[in-house]
């Protein structure tokens, strides 16, 4: 069939859509941009004029040179000292993870009377607040420049994320499992054990590995204040400008990083999987 | 004493639920006797679950109340007796992230201290419980996660863990709303059969007039349209205890 000739369509005319005042354009994310924006402009000039010689190319060429190639005769010492790099990282992980659950039920709004969450959570986030390294010189002024002061510094830096993820991990639980299983009789230990904890465990362990692998990167830069392990050699190597030598050290960094990212990518990756 | 009629287990007087400003079912009495098989009935939405778990303890009733007396107990609420209220919930609510011997193993935490399951079950109940998961049809995979089975087969591992418990009262929500008639039959055969031990009974909601023709001795529904308007009909002829 021939279509109906134009003259016997109705006409619609398209309203004109109206144009947003420039004020409702500012919102929230757009003026925080905005503002982002200036200050990186601002911080730029700062930079710029604050009359330091910044020979950008002259000394990352000397850099690139006084590093390769790699002395590779400090290879045992490296070793030795990354050994002990993940002794501390696994101790401090450890003894992270057994506070952290307790620290961490208590931060659980589900979990706790409300004033123990206020008060964890403002004692995790004082931990928090403190770089690792701050910790690495509070502890090796408290127990001398050694190993130890490295876990113990370690441990409560992680205690300040892991009693916040762990807290976390509780909260998503969905109490209903328990709360049935205390319907049927169970008392209040075997609900936890039961009804919450199978479903916070996959989360709480994916979230101690990730420590792990954090810790041993921050392992390797707390002996810079004495705190044991790697840094201690890194900061030696610095000292003297044995640049060949602190390259060695930190090719081995990488690769014992990137294994065990891969490894714990793998770990987590299975976890949730079957989560 | 032959001939007599069993006791009451379960009292339930003047009982109203308000949701809101409307009533859900009011002026509610009931009771079951040991060896009973009580069945929920009528439409979707009209309050059946509500009325179970409010049977159950689960829910508070706005008004009367609901008592339960088991021989060598004192008559009292339901919330007191905990270990022997079994209960089959809608959703099921069972550890996804638990093993299935887990989940049926849970029926029977109240019988142990929390220090004798800090480390697991005893094996013997370990075994009883693989067994009950069998009969059921689902030992083939015990020690897979819950989260990993399918609706029917989560199903049976809940009536698993209620009849894994072992209690003197059956509350089961739906119980074979996910199962191949087969299974359906099964399931509520093995209610039918705890309700014949003594000293039990059960209650549940079910759809199903074939099933409620079939397992069920007295069937109680509810008026959508008026909630003082229930009904309990006696579905099969009481029988005398024996």
């Amino acid at each position: 069939m021939a279509p109906p000739p134009e003259s016997n369509k109705e006409v619609k005319r398209v309203p004109e859509v109206p144009e947003r005042p420039w004020f409702e354009r500012l919102n929230l994310l757009s003026t925080t941009l905005l503002i982002f924006l200036l200050l990186v402009i601002f911080s730029g000039f700062r930079i710029e004029g604050s009359d330091r010689d910044l020979n950008i190319w002259k000394n990352l060429g000397n850099f690139l040179r006084d590093f390769f190639p790699p002395d590779l005769s400090v290879v045992p010492q490296t070793l030795a000292a990354l050994v002990e790099t993940v002794e501390i990282a696994l101790l401090a992980t450890f003894f992270a993870i057994l506070f952290s659950l307790i620290i961490g039920l208590c931060a659980a709004q589900t979990v706790a009377p409300n004033w123990l969450v206020v008060t964890t959570r403002m004692l995790l986030n004082l931990i928090r607040t403190i770089p690792s390294l701050i910790w690495a010189v509070i502890a090796v002024a408290a127990m001398g420049a050694n190993a130890v002061a490295g876990v113990a510094a370690l441990t409560l830096y992680s205690i300040g994320y892991l009693g916040k993820f762990f807290s976390e991990a509780f909260e998503s639980v969905d109490l209903n499992v328990a709360r049935s299983l205390r319907g049927i009789g169970a008392d209040a230990v075997q609900g936890f054990q039961f009804g919450i904890w199978p479903h916070a465990k996959p989360i709480i362990w994916s979230h101690s590995i990730w420590m792990l692998e954090y810790n041993i990167r921050s392992a390797s830069i707390i002996g810079y204040v004495g705190a044991g392990g790697l840094g201690l050699q890194l900061h030696a190597y610095q000292e003297f400008h044995h640049w060949d030598r602190f390259a060695t050290v930190l090719i081995c960094i990488l690769i014992v990083v990137t294994l065990l990212d891969l490894l714990s990518e793998r770990i987590r990756r299975r976890i949730s999987r079957r989560n | 004493m032959p001939g007599s009629a069993p006791e009451v287990i379960l009292r339930a007087e003047n009982l109203g639920f308000k949701r809101g400003e409307r009533w859900i079912f009011r002026k509610l009495n009931l009771e079951l006797r040991a060896g009973q098989f009580l069945a929920l009935v009528g439409p979707s939405g009209v309050g059946k679950s509500t009325l179970l778990s409010c049977l159950c303890g689960f829910r508070q009733p706005a008004e009367g109340s609901v008592r339960i007396q088991l021989p060598g107990e004192t008559e009292t609420a339901p919330e007191h007796l905990r270990r022997h209220l079994g209960i089959v919930f809608q959703d099921l609510q069972l550890t996804a992230n638990a093993d299935l011997l887990t989940n049926v193993l849970c029926g029977r935490l109240a019988r142990f201290s929390w220090l004798r399951t800090l480390f697991g079950f005893p094996q013997h109940q370990r075994a009883e419980a693989y067994a009950l998961l069998c009969e059921l049809g689902v030992g083939r995979n015990p020690h897979k996660w819950i989260s990993q089975m399918s609706g029917g087969e989560q199903q049976r591992v809940a009536i698993a863990r209620a009849l894994f418990q072992n209690p003197r009262l059956y509350f089961a929500d739906e119980p074979v709303s996910s199962l191949d008639s087969y299974y359906a039959g099964r399931v509520l055969g093995l209610f039918r059969q705890e309700t014949g031990q003594p000293k039990k009974a059960a209650i549940c909601v079910l759809h199903n007039a074939e099933h409620i023709q079939r397992f069920a001795d007295l069937a109680l529904s509810l008026n959508p349209n008026d909630p003082a308007a229930y009904k309990i009909r006696q579905v099969r002829p009481a029988e005398p205890l024996t």
